[in-house]
C-alpha cells in the first residue's frame, strides 16, 4: 500500500477495484477525478479559496466574466474560512486531489513545494499563457521560490489595526502613525472604560502581528530553519496578554469562541482587531458599524516592522489542464474588469493595469488605498522574512494555544512550552 | 414481523455457533456424502465470497497496513519511513494526546452510566402496560436515529450557547455560568447530554429483555412477600443481565468512538478542531486532526491502535466480569 | 425444528408477558396511572425540545433564533426556506439530496444483497470453517472503525478513488457491515427448516432456495436492515468528509457543514431551516417504519 513501490500490486488492486465497479458501482467509479474534459472540448477546472460570503459573491462575478471570455473553460468553486480552508486543502492535496487552482499565501509556498503539490508556472509564462509583466512594486517576484514561479500575486496587503470607528471616537482615541505600544495600551483602557467594550479581539494570538513586534525589535517570527525568537520573548508577550484578558482589555475568549466564524469585531465584542487591511471590506459587509484602519503601534516611535503581503493564485501540479489554469490566473490578475469587481477585497491589485482600472469611490476601499499609500510615504515597509515549511502549522498552533491561555486553560509558562514543542515538530527541527 | 425475532435467546449464541461438529462420517459414509460435503463447501464459499473479499480487502488488509504505518513516519506525500516506536513515544509525551484521552474517558465514564440508567429506568416504566406505551416507546427512540446527524449537532451547539435555553434555565436556577458551548470545561457535558438524549436505543433493548422475564417469578415473589425493590434486585436485574451486559458493552465501545458530534458541536468554523481550548477534543477528533489535517498518517495509525487496544481491553474486562454478574437463562432457571 | 443444535428461540422464549415491573400495581391504579403519564409527558417534553426548537427556529428571523425562549415565533416567516432555493455555494440543495439519496439507495441495495448472501451461508450451509468465519465476523462488529480509516483511505487514494462514491459504497457491497449480517443470520436460522429441506428434495440448489424461499421469508429482517442502512448512510458524516472533495458531490451532511462554514454568519436562519430539511427524510422513515426499527433494535440487543 505504500507509495506505489510495488507497481504490480497496485495494478492488481486497481483491477480489483475496476471489476468491482463493473459489478455494480459503474456509474460512480467513472466519475473519478476533478476537472476532466468532455466531448465538446470544454474543460472544467476547480478553483478554491478562503474567505467569507462577500468575497464569494465578488469572485463568482469575476468567474462569470471569465467564462464568457473563455467559453470552453468552466470553473467550479469552493471556499472556507482561512484555517478550515488549509485543513481541507491539506487533506485534498495528500489525497492526490487538490483543486486545479487555488488562493495561496506566503506561509504555504515552501511547504507545498516540498511536497510537490505546486505547479511551476514558469513553463506557462514561457508558453505565453500567463504574463508576468506589469506588476507593481516588485510583486512579480513574490511567489518565486528557488527560481520556480509557484504563485502569482493578486493583490498586496499589509497588517493594520482595523478599528470600529464609532467606538474609537466615543473613547476619544485617535491612533497616529508612530504611536507606541504604551499609547496603544492606554487606548485599550480608554475604550474599556468609556465604551464598556473590550479594546481588542485577541491580538496575542495573531502570528503576523507578533512577527511585526519582533521585527520592531530586530528579530522575526521565523528564520530560514526555525523560530526567530526565544521562549523568554514569548513569555513576555503572553504575560502581557494574560493580564489584558483578565483586565477586560481584550475580548472574552469564551464569547469569541461561540460566535465563530463571525469575527469578534463585527460581532461587537471588541473595538479593534489586528489583521490584514483588506479585511475592512469583509467586516463592512458582516457587521453593522463603520470600520477604519489605524497604524501598527511601534516600539521606537518609527519602525512598524510592516511589509507587503500578498494573496496569490497557485496551480496544482496534478492539474490536467495547466494551460487553462494559466489562462485563468492571467485573466484574474490582468483583466481590468476583474479589478472593478473585486475592489480591494484581496488587497490592492498587484498589476498596474488593475490598479489603474479601479479607483475606489466608497470610503472603505478609499481608506485601504490611503492606508497603503501612507505606509509608502512613511517609508516603513521592509522586505518580508522567510516562512519555512511548517509555518502554517505554527500559525495555527500559535492561535490555538493563545486562545487556551485566554480561556484560562493554560498558564503562560505552560503555553509557551507547548508552543515551542509543537513548533519544533512542525518545523522538523 | 418480529415475534420470531424478538424473543430470541440470549447472547451465548453470539459466539458459539451451534452447528454440530462435523463428526466422523460413519463407515457407511460414502462418497456420496463426501461429495455432498464438498458441494456444500463450494456453495458456502461462493455465498461467502463477497464477505471474504470485503474482509480481506477492507478489514484484514487495512489492519495489517495500519499496524505497519504505526511504526512509520508517513505523510502520504513521501513513502512511509520506518521509525520504530517513535510515534508511540511522541504520543505518550504529547500533552494534547493525554488531554484527548482524559476527555474521552471522562465522556465515557460520565455519559454511558447516565444514559444506561436512564434507559433502564424508563424501560421499567414503559414495561407497565399503560395506554400510549407504544407511542412513548417510539417517541423516546426517535432521538437515537437523528442524534448522530449534523443537523442535531448544529441544534445542540445553538441550545448550549450563551443566552439560549440551557443558559436561561441555569440562570433561572441561580447559576450564571454562561452557555456551555463556549466553555472549555463545560462543552464536554453538552456532548454528554447529547448522548444521554439518545437513551432510546438501549431502552428499547431493555424493554425487549424485560418482556422476557417470566411473570411467574414475580408472582412467586409476591407470594413470598418480597418488596418491589427486592424483586427488582433479585429477579429483574439478574434476568435482564445479558441485555444489560450487551448494552454496557456496545454503549461503551461506541462512546470511545464518538466523532461527528464532537467535531461539529465543538468545531464549527474558525480553526478550532474540537471545542474552545480543545474542550471537546475527544480521541478520534485528535486522530482526525493528526491524520488528515496534519498529514501524519503514521502517528494517527499508532493512535488508532491504541484505541483498538483500549477497546479490546474494555471488552475483555467486560467479558471476564460477565461470569460474575451476567446470568444466562440456564443458570437462572 | 429438526436440526439439532441450531438454536430455535421460539421454543425457548416465554410468551411476551408485558407485566408491571414492580408487581401489584393494580390496586393503586388511578393515581399510579396519573403519575406514570405525567412522568412520561415530562420526559417527552425534554426529548422533543430540540426537535421543536429547530422547527420553530426555522420560521424565525436569524437574530431571534438563539436568544428567544419562545419555541414558536409570533410572526412566522418563510424567508429561511426561500433562502434555501438559492442553494449553498452555488450548488442547489436538491443536488445534495440527490447525492445522499444515491448513496443511501446504493447502500441499501448493497447491504441487502451482500449481507443476505453471507447470512444465508452462515445460517443454511454447512461448510468447513464456518465457525471460524462467524467468529471473525462477530469480531469485526466490535472493531473500532478508526483502525481501518487511515489504511482504507490510503488504499482508495492509491487506487485514485478519492472524490468518488466508490469508497463509500464498496464496503456495503462486500458485506462489511457485520451488524446486518448478524441480524439476518439470526432471522434465517429461525425460519422453519422443513421448507428448504423440501426444496432440496425437489432438487433445488442453494441459490434457488436462497432466492425463492429464504429471501422472501426474510422480508422483515431485510426491511429492518434496509431502513437502518438508509438512515446510517443519510447521517454519515465522517465518510463523506474524508472522501468527497467537490461541493457538487457533497451529501446533505456535508452540504450542511458547508453552510455552517460559509453562510452561517450571514444567514443563521437559513442554516436552521436546512438542518430541519436534512432531518426530514430520517423522520419520515421513522414515522413510516418505526415498528420495524424498534423490533430490529430489540432483536439486536437480545442477540448481539
Amino acid at each position: 500500500m505504500q507509495q506505489g513501490r510495488n507497481v504490480e500490486r497496485r495494478t492488481v488492486l486497481k483491477a480489483a477495484g475496476a471489476s468491482l465497479a463493473v459489478a455494480g458501482l459503474g456509474a460512480t467509479a467513472t466519475a473519478c477525478g476533478g476537472g476532466s474534459g468532455s466531448g465538446d472540448g470544454t474543460v472544467t477546472i476547480r478553483y478554491a479559496w478562503w474567505g467569507a460570503q462577500d468575497r464569494a459573491e465578488r469572485i463568482n462575478r469575476t468567474i462569470a466574466l471569465f467564462e464568457k471570455k473563455f467559453p470552453k473553460i468552466k470553473v467550479k468553486t469552493d471556499f472556507q474560512p482561512y484555517l478550515d480552508f488549509w485543513k481541507k486543502f491539506n487533506t485534498q492535496a495528500s489525497g492526490g486531489n487538490p483543486p486545479d487552482v487555488f488562493q495561496n499565501a506566503i506561509g504555504f509556498l515552501r511547504k507545498y513545494d516540498a511536497k510537490n503539490v505546486l505547479l511551476d508556472l514558469g513553463e506557462q509564462v514561457k508558453a505565453g499563457n500567463l504574463s508576468m509583466e506589469g506588476f507593481r512594486a516588485g510583486l512579480e517576484k513574490f511567489g518565486e521560490i528557488d527560481g520556480k514561479l509557484l504563485g502569482v500575486p493578486v493583490g498586496s496587503n499589509s497588517m493594520a489595526l482595523v478599528i470600529d470607528k464609532p467606538v474609537y471616537t466615543r473613547a476619544g482615541v485617535k491612533p497616529e502613525m508612530g504611536w507606541t505600544w504604551d499609547d496603544f495600551d492606554e487606548a485599550m483602557k480608554k475604550i474599556r472604560d468609556r465604551t464598556g467594550r473590550a479594546g481588542d479581539s485577541g491580538m496575542y494570538g495573531v502570528m503576523y502581528l507578533y512577527d511585526l513586534y519582533l521585527r520592531q525589535n530586530g528579530k522575526a517570527f521565523f528564520t530560514e530553519k526555525g523560530l526567530g525568537f526565544t521562549e523568554a520573548d514569548l513569555t513576555d508577550w503572553w504575560t502581557k496578554a494574560e493580564k489584558g484578558v483578565r483586565a477586560g482589555l481584550y475580548a472574552d475568549a469564551r464569547k469569541v469562541a461561540q460566535i465563530k466564524p463571525k469575527s469578534a469585531l463585527s460581532a461587537e465584542l471588541a473595538g479593534s482587531e489586528f489583521t490584514w487591511d483588506n479585511f475592512t471590506v469583509r467586516y463592512t459587509s458582516e457587521g453593522k458599524s463603520e470600520y477604519g484602519l489605524a497604524p501598527i503601534p511601534t516600539t521606537d516611535g518609527k519602525k512598524t516592522g510592516q511589509y507587503l503581503g500578498s494573496l496569490m493564485l497557485s496551480a496544482s501540479r496534478r492539474t490536467q489542464h495547466p494551460e487553462e489554469v494559466a489562462q485563468f490566473i492571467d485573466f484574474m490578475v490582468h483583466d481590468p474588469e476583474v479589478a472593478k469587481i473585486m475592489g480591494y477585497d484581496r488587497g490592492v491589485p498587484a498589476t498596474q493595469a488593475q490598479y489603474d482600472a479601479y479607483r475606489p469611490t466608497d470610503p472603505v476601499n478609499q481608506a485601504i488605498a490611503a492606508y497603503e499609500e501612507s505606509l509608502v510615504e512613511a517609508g516603513v515597509l521592509e522586505t518580508i522574512t522567510p516562512h519555512p515549511a511548517g509555518a502554517d502549522i505554527c500559525e495555527a498552533a500559535f492561535l490555538r494555544i493563545a486562545e487556551e491561555l485566554a480561556l484560562g486553560k493554560r498558564s503562560v509558562d505552560d503555553a509557551v512550552k507547548q508552543f515551542f514543542t509543537e513548533s519544533k515538530t512542525a518545523l522538523g527541527s | 414481523m418480529g415475534t420470531a425475532v424478538t424473543h430470541a435467546p440470549a447472547m451465548e449464541d453470539l459466539t458459539e455457533d451451534s452447528e454440530p461438529r462435523h463428526g466422523p462420517v460413519n463407515s457407511a459414509g460414502s462418497a456420496a456424502l463426501k461429495r455432498r460435503g464438498r458441494r456444500e463447501n463450494l456453495a458456502g464459499y461462493l455465498f461467502m465470497s463477497p464477505w471474504i473479499a470485503g474482509f480481506l480487502l477492507l478489514t484484514a488488509g487495512p489492519m495489517a497496513a495500519s499496524l505497519y504505518f504505526a511504526f512509520t513516519d508517513y505523510n502520504l506525500f513521501d513513502a512511509p519511513r520506518w521509525i520504530g516506536l517513535d510515534n508511540f513515544s511522541e504520543m505518550f509525551a504529547d500533552p494534547r494526546w493525554r488531554h484527548s484521552v482524559r476527555v474521552t474517558l471522562w465522556y465515557v465514564v460520565v455519559g454511558t452510566p447516565i444514559k444506561l440508567i436512564l434507559a433502564l429506568g424508563v424501560a421499567l416504566l414503559l414495561a407497565q402496560k399503560r395506554r400510549g406505551q407504544a407511542f412513548y416507546r417510539a417517541a423516546f427512540y426517535a432521538p437515537s436515529l437523528i442524534g448522530a446527524s449534523v443537523s442535531i449537532a448544529i441544534v445542540w451547539k445553538a441550545i448550549f450557547s450563551d443566552d439560549a435555553a440551557v443558559d436561561r434555565a441555569q440562570r433561572f436556577l441561580g447559576f450564571d455560568a454562561g452557555g456551555w458551548a463556549g466553555d472549555p470545561d463545560m462543552i464536554i457535558y453538552s456532548l454528554v447530554a447529547l448522548t444521554v438524549w439518545q437513551f432510546g436505543a438501549p431502552m428499547v433493548i431493555f424493554l425487549a429483555g424485560l418482556k422476557q422475564v417470566p411473570r411467574e417469578l414475580y408472582e412467586a415473589a409476591d407470594v413470598d412477600g418480597a418488596g418491589k425493590l427486592r424483586q427488582f434486585w433479585n429477579i429483574t436485574l439478574p434476568m435482564i443481565s445479558p441485555v444489560l451486559f450487551f448494552n454496557v458493552l456496545l454503549e461503551t465501545i461506541h462512546s470511545f468512538q464518538i466523532f461527528s458530534s464532537a467535531y461539529i458541536v465543538g468545531g464549527g468554523a474558525g480553526g478550532n478542531a474540537c471545542g474552545p481550548a480543545d474542550g471537546s477534543m475527544v480521541y478520534t477528533c485528535y486522530l482526525y486532526v493528526q491524520g488528515f489535517e496534519n498529514s501524519r498518517m503514521g502517528l494517527a495509525s499508532a493512535m488508532a491502535w491504541m484505541l483498538l487496544i483500549a477497546v479490546a481491553l474494555v471488552t475483555a474486562v467486560l467479558f471476564w466480569s460477565q461470569k460474575r454478574w451476567v446470568h444466562y437463562e440456564e443458570d437462572a432457571r | 425444528m429438526s436440526s439439532p443444535g441450531l438454536s430455535t428461540p421460539i421454543d425457548r422464549g416465554t410468551p411476551p408477558a408485558a407485566r408491571p415491573a414492580g408487581g401489584g400495581a393494580l390496586r393503586r391504579r388511578l393515581p399510579g396511572s396519573l403519575a406514570w403519564h405525567l412522568g412520561a409527558l415530562a420526559l417527552l417534553a425534554v426529548i422533543l425540545y430540540p426537535v421543536l426548537w429547530v422547527v420553530g427556529g426555522s420560521f424565525k428571523r436569524s437574530e431571534d433564533i438563539v436568544g428567544s425562549l419562545d419555541l414558536f415565533p409570533g410572526d412566522p416567516i418563510t424567508d429561511n426556506y426561500t433562502r434555501l432555493t438559492e442553494g449553498i455555494a452555488d450548488v442547489p440543495v436538491s443536488t445534495f439530496f440527490m447525492n445522499s439519496l444515491f448513496l443511501a439507495g446504493g447502500s441499501v441495495v448493497g447491504i441487502l444483497l451482500s449481507c443476505s448472501l453471507t447470512a444465508y451461508a452462515f445460517a443454511k450451509i454447512r461448510f468447513a470453517g464456518r465457525n471460524l468465519l462467524f467468529t471473525l465476523m462477530i469480531g469485526t462488529l466490535l472493531l473500532p472503525y478508526h483502525v481501518l480509516l487511515i489504511p482504507q483511505y490510503v488504499l482508495f487514494r492509491n487506487m485514485e478513488m478519492i472524490n468518488t462514491y466508490t469508497p463509500l459504497l464498496i464496503g456495503k457491497y462486500l458485506a462489511t457491515e457485520a451488524f446486518f449480517v448478524f441480524l439476518m443470520v439470526q432471522f434465517m436460522r429461525n425460519l422453519p427448516r422443513e421448507l428448504d429441506e423440501a426444496a432440496r428434495l425437489d432438487g433445488c440448489g442453494h441459490f434457488r432456495i436462497y432466492w425463492s424461499i429464504v429471501l422472501p421469508l426474510s422480508r422483515p429482517a431485510l426491511i429492518t436492515s434496509a431502513i437502518f442502512t438508509f438512515i446510517n448512510a443519510w447521517n454519515d458524516f465522517m465518510g463523506p468528509l474524508i472522501y468527497l472533495n467537490e461541493p457538487d458531490k457533497y451529501t446533505v451532511s456535508l452540504g450542511l457543514k458547508m453552510f455552517v462554514d460559509q453562510d452561517a454568519v450571514a444567514d443563521y436562519g437559513g442554516m436552521i431551516a436546512m438542518s430541519l430539511v436534512a432531518l426530514l427524510p430520517v423522520l419520515a422513515f421513522f414515522l413510516a417504519f418505526q415498528r420495524y426499527l424498534i423490533d430490529g433494535m430489540a432483536t439486536s440487543g437480545l442477540k448481539g
